[in-house]
């Protein structure tokens, strides 16, 4: 076998399969990180400027999602329907304080020292999501159980938006130009 | 083969990569598109002491209420009667609220726009009079915000205003009200 002939040949580094495998790989995260986003719903939430950022959130916080005619979802689960339940929020405070039990147990949600009507007070947070346009009578009735003795959860995030969704689907139909972030 | 049959072939790219690199992006980007920037309002909410008796000092708050000015209409995607279920996600269809308006009293005074609110707000927090006794550290702070939400209002005009609260550089806000549902 000659090799000297093998050597001369140039050698040609076929990038198409990396570049494939790298595309993949990004879609694969941002996949994963869209499944791990369940708990979120589709809301458009209202625009804060002087908020702070949510960059890193607890792994375990529990997150409630109201809809703008009122209905609770936690984890893509209903817990109350306005249609259904009316004014009845009974099934809200059993969640809460299922996720509390449930959280509790698991380790995944910690006490504080401070105790309130014989229950001790969450040091975790929970987070509220809203729709812009849901009325604000809806989230202080969340709100108002949260600060329950058996559930106390004390410390509440109201979720916000960096950017204005709503005006920004807007602004291109109006034929006006999008503004940056 | 010799050189004239290579000639004739002529020359051949293969697009098969490039359409796949192309189709790639393309779900890339319609990905990435629905992740949206999210921020955070922390609040501590006053327990409820279930009928407790546990004696609690005053503390001196201002007092930032907000009323709806004008209701509003309700306009829901085109040939969607209010109410009506969008069947892939369950949820009731997302309406978009034209024509609202709402107005503020900080403490005793009236305001009906956003900036008058904010420069109120900065004037009081600029007010040596306006910090209050910390208990915690033994120095003074700024006086807390007590947004109180009259009924017909909402989500957005209630971050609103947080938002001008923070701007102005109050940092401990609470929410006062509960007054039920609007009309």
């Amino acid at each position: 076998m000659d090799f000297t002939s093998i050597v001369k040949q140039p050698v040609e580094i076929d990038l198409t399969p990396l570049v494939d495998c790298v595309f993949l790989l990004m879609i694969f995260f941002v996949l994963v990180i869209d499944l791990s986003q369940k708990n979120l719903e589709d809301l458009v939430l209202p625009q804060a400027v002087f908020q702070q950022p949510d960059n890193q959130p607890p792994p375990d916080r529990p997150v409630l999602n109201v809809l703008q005619n009122g209905t609770v979802v936690y984890n893509q689960f209903v817990a109350h329907d306005p249609a259904v339940d009316g004014k009845d929020y009974r099934r809200v405070k059993d969640l809460l304080v299922g996720i509390r039990q449930a959280g509790l147990a698991a380790q995944k949600l910690h006490l504080t020292e401070e105790a309130i009507g014989g229950h001790a007070v969450m040091a975790d947070p929970i987070l509220i999501r809203a729709d812009k346009w849901t009325e604000w009578h809806h989230i202080a009735e969340v709100m108002k159980l949260c600060s329950l003795p058996e559930i106390a959860f004390k410390r509440v995030e109201l979720a916000m938006s960096a950017v204005d969704k709503e005006k920004a689907d807007r602004e291109p139909a109006q034929g006006t130009k999008r503004s940056g972030r | 083969m010799n050189v004239l049959d290579e000639l004739k072939e002529g020359v051949k790219p293969d697009l098969t990569p490039m359409i796949d690199v192309v189709f790639l992006m393309i779900i890339f980007f319609i990905c990435i598109d629905f992740r949206v920037l999210e921020s955070k309002l922390p609040a501590y909410l006053p327990l409820d002491r279930a009928g407790g008796h546990a004696a609690s000092q005053p503390q001196e708050q201002l007092s930032v209420k907000i009323h709806v000015a004008a209701e509003g209409v309700k306009n829901f995607p085109d040939g969607v009667a209010p109410g009506a279920v969008h069947a892939p996600s369950k949820r009731p269809y997302r309406f978009v609220l034209d024509g609202h308006s709402i107005r503020w009293e900080v403490g005793p005074k009236r305001f009906d726009t956003i900036d008058d609110v904010k420069n109120e707000l900065r004037r009081i927090a600029q007010d040596p009079a306006s910090l209050v006794p910390d208990r915690a550290t033994g120095t003074r702070k700024l006086l807390a915000c007590v947004l109180e939400a009259y009924p017909g209002t909402y989500y957005g005009d209630v971050a609103l205003t947080a938002d001008a609260c923070h701007e102005a550089g109050f940092e401990q806000i609470h929410f006062g009200g509960g007054f039920g549902a609007g009309k």
